[in-house]
């Protein structure tokens, strides 16, 4: 350091600073925060806020939860009968989602498929992940009927939307070496499958499986509120008959039959990897 | 299948002798039990489960006939239908922005370097396993049952849910900052908030962003269904023409939403994108 | 000055860190504290600006006891002490003025910190130090993007900032290349004069702490074993420090820092 000492007590020159903006163009910032700010304004002036009504609700409301403390499991056979018939439906749906998701990730990875097959599976992935379970729900109560096939159903498609997608995505990362291998040995399409792509991907598929078993159970207590079965379909019931202590009973055994699920599937899987 | 290859001498003669398996017997036998109690499982609930075979055999007419019924679409109430998409959109997007702004208080709560004490450790985490133990359509009924049917209800009912997730994010976030720029700002002698504005909230924006962007993607899905309960958006024109059997709309409906989930999904991944 | 008496530290119930230990820094001078890893000397800095709390003594700056401070009190000691990490401890997602503006933050009100609002002569302070430094280019650049030596010199910039009375240095080189690691150490004798201000480096590198400071305090065990002019560090002193105490010493010298524990 060849400068000359400078005297720490001499005045700097003046000169300023101001922290450079996220978007350096004046115009196209001020612009882009005027649009936001117009539109947050636009959208909550559409919002039907009726203070009246809501005076109303809260009495509403406070009945509401003074029926359901304290929680009352009054019938609680009826509870076991739901829940076992959520757990039945879960099993069912992640072995119909996950099996009809293998094929269908294998149609939609880019790498593997021809392009109209490919086409086709990723709108099938699309489709499935567009629409929640709820929906789905009602549509197949609709078509086949209240009870548990319509909740197995939808969660099968739920469980294609993502497994199938996850997966096809594990697929196109896949070694391509190992299938060239087996090509140059002269093996057919289904065998390269089996020993070049299935073991690939076979850790990640059991990962996702345990995962959207997890997500189903809890997704089939939702899905019974429209008709599917399960224990949704009791809570729904006992919210109906005003009967508010059974449903917060119900609800808080749904939360600790989730949490438990979690805890275990967690558990599992960070065992497998 | 039975691994003999023990007592064989590794000479290249002897190969008659040798079998080999894929799997060591414990993984085998791993493999086999897992095999089995999915079986059982499967087999348990086919066995108890409540359904009448002839509706299974009966399902994939059922489900045709339906898709019959429901093409083409009904194009004419196309104008009700898009207005209801925005609301839709509407909804997601006030809300997404209402539950950031309240679980970052609550993630702070609920993260362990940044809590003031114990008692609002709990606090903060209580908070978080509630939002998200209840799913969005409890939640919505409960506030349609408060603030009347409308979008109203929807917005906090989707606000309540994301709190959840979006504080859990963001408080794992804060638990995994560096220490040392903080460790600095100490020593400098900064407050608390000073700590918090200069050391923390620079070190977990990126975060945030990414899970607020990963959650309005979420909450565009969610409320899609608010409507069924009464609780505004486009569920409430699908449960209408679903009972009045306007299948025909119906299926117009289900179009608007894939095009809007699809188109929101692509905005989601340009803004990661825009912002990482 | 700084007045450092009787000075103890020990983690829970386990051994002390710092036993018994006394030192004075007489207003203007660079000191360098040498001592094998372990010997308590990042513990040692961080007592005087109670980023680690002592156990027992004081420590005393200008007339001011610090090891009883609380709350405010304790933040308008720490904004007088400034300090310079091994690992820099910059905010790596901020530009590296707002970095060096840090230092202002035991000075100006909330509302300025949040705006980046802060007072004219603040600005010019920073400027002026960063042109100092060689750095001021780099005003609106991230923290993260520059070189380690770079780097460092915007922690130096920022401790600066505080206008302290004093300067901390915990292994300021280390994780510097050779080259960069002398002229940071040149930095550091000369703004010790510039500024006039006493300068605490803990150093590993013993030829650097030779030569770039007046004064060398060794430390074992959680005490100081030697303290004198660079010139007087010849290899037996130096042996002393690093690795010539025999095991029964050893064993003597923890004896002493339970029984100073204990009391």
């Amino acid at each position: 350091m060849s400068e000359p000492v400078s005297n720490p007590l001499a005045p700097p020159a003046r000169r300023t600073w101001r922290k450079p903006s996220l978007i350096p163009n004046p115009a196209l910032r001020w612009s882009l925060i005027l649009l936001v700010i117009v539109y947050f304004v636009w959208a909550l002036s559409t919002l039907p806020f009726d203070w009246n009504r809501i005076q109303e609700g809260l009495p509403r409301a406070a009945r509401i939860f003074s029926g359901a403390f304290p929680p009352d499991l009054k019938r609680p056979e009826l509870v076991f009968t739901g829940l076992m018939e959520t757990l039945r439906i879960a099993i069912l749906s992640t072995i119909l989602g996950v099996g009809l998701s293998i094929p269908i990730a294998f149609m939609a990875a880019r790498n593997l498929a021809p392009k109209p097959v490919y086409l086709l599976g990723r709108g099938i992935i699309i489709v499935a992940r567009s629409f929640h379970p709820i929906i789905v729900a009602i549509l197949f109560v609709k078509a086949v009927g209240f009870g548990p096939l319509a909740g197995i159903l939808t969660l099968a498609i739920y469980s294609i939307g993502f497994v199938a997608k996850m997966l096809a995505e594990r697929i196109e990362e896949i070694n391509w070496g190992q299938v060239e291998a087996l090509r140059a040995a002269g093996a057919g399409y289904f065998i390269t499958l089996i020993y070049a792509v299935l073991p690939q991907i076979m850790p990640r598929q059991i990962g996702l499986t345990i995962y959207q078993f997890d997500s189903n159970l809890r997704a089939s207590a939702v899905v019974g509120i429209v008709g599917a079965g399960g224990i949704g379909a009791t809570l729904m019931n006992a919210f109906r008959r005003y009967d508010y202590d059974f449903a917060f009973a119900i609800t808080l055994i749904i939360i600790a039959a989730i949490l438990l699920s979690e805890a275990i599937s967690g558990r599992i899987r960070r065992k497998l990897w | 299948m039975v691994s003999a290859a023990e007592d064989t001498p590794m000479a290249g003669m002897g190969a008659a002798h040798r079998a080999w398996s894929r799997h060591s017997p414990r993984e085998r036998w791993t493999r086999y039990a897992v095999t089995l109690l999915i079986g059982l499982a499967a087999y348990w609930s086919i066995y108890n489960i409540d359904i009448d075979p002839e509706w299974v055999m009966d399902a994939p007419v059922q489900i045709a006939d339906l898709f019959i019924r429901m093409s083409p679409p009904d194009m004419s109430r196309l104008p009700s239908i898009a207005s209801a998409i925005v609301e839709t959109l509407n909804i997601a997007t006030i809300a997404t922005v209402l539950g950031v702004l309240v679980s970052m208080p609550v993630a702070w709560l609920a993260a362990q370097n940044t809590t003031p004490n114990r008692a609002t450790l709990w606090l903060g985490r209580v908070i978080l396993v509630s939002s998200r133990s209840v799913n969005t359509i409890i939640w919505a009924l409960l506030f349609v049952a408060i603030f009347g049917p409308g979008a109203l209800a929807g917005i906090i009912a989707i606000m309540f849910r994301s709190i959840g997730f979006l504080g859990k994010l963001m408080s794992e976030a804060i638990e995994e900052i560096n220490r040392a720029p903080i460790e600095a700002l100490e020593a400098v002698g900064a407050s608390r908030m000073k700590i918090i504005l200069y050391g923390i909230i620079p070190q977990v924006v990126p975060t945030f962003v990414a899970v607020t962007i990963l959650r309005w993607d979420i909450n565009l899905r969610e409320s899609t269904v608010l409507g069924l309960v009464g609780a505004g958006g486009i569920g409430l024109i699908l449960q209408g023409s679903i009972d009045t059997f306007a299948w025909q709309t119906v299926s117009t409906i289900l179009l608007a939403i894939i095009a809007m989930v699809v188109a929101g999904e692509a905005l989601a991944a340009w803004l990661r994108n825009k912002v990482m | 000055m700084l007045k450092i008496s009787n000075l103890v530290k020990c983690y829970g119930d386990s051994k002390a860190v710092l036993s018994d230990l006394n030192l004075e820094v007489p207003g203007q001078s660079c000191i360098a504290i040498i001592g094998a890893s372990g010997a308590g000397k990042s513990t040692l800095l961080r007592c005087i600006n109670r980023l680690v709390e002592p156990t027992s003594g004081t420590i005393e700056l200008n007339g001011v006891n610090l090891t009883h401070l609380q709350g405010s009190s304790l933040r308008m000691a720490r904004r007088r002490i400034g300090m310079i990490f091994q690992g820099f401890n910059l905010i790596d997602r901020l530009t590296v003025m707002e970095n060096v503006l840090s230092g202002r933050l035991g000075y100006v009100p909330f509302w300025r910190a949040a705006l980046r609002k802060y007072p004219q002569e603040d600005i010019d302070r920073a400027f002026h130090l960063m042109e100092r430094v060689g750095i001021a280019h780099y005003a609106n650049k991230r923290a993260d993007e520059l070189s380690g030596g770079e780097r460092q010199r915007v922690g130096v910039v920022r401790a600066l900032m505080q206008e302290p009375e004093i300067l901390l240095a915990d292994e300021p080189t280390a994780s510097l290349d050779p080259k960069t690691s002398v002229q940071i150490m040149e930095l550091l004798r000369s703004l010790s004069e510039e500024y006039r201000l006493p300068v605490l480096i803990n150093i590993h590198n013993v030829q650097e702490a030779k030569e770039f400071t007046q004064r060398i305090v060794g430390m074992r065990f959680g005490r100081i074993i030697f303290d004198g002019l660079p010139s007087d560090l010849d290899a037996e002193a130096m042996d002393h420090v690093y690795d010539g105490v025999p095991a029964a010493e050893r064993e003597d010298a923890q004896g002493v820092i339970l029984r100073a524990a204990a009391g």
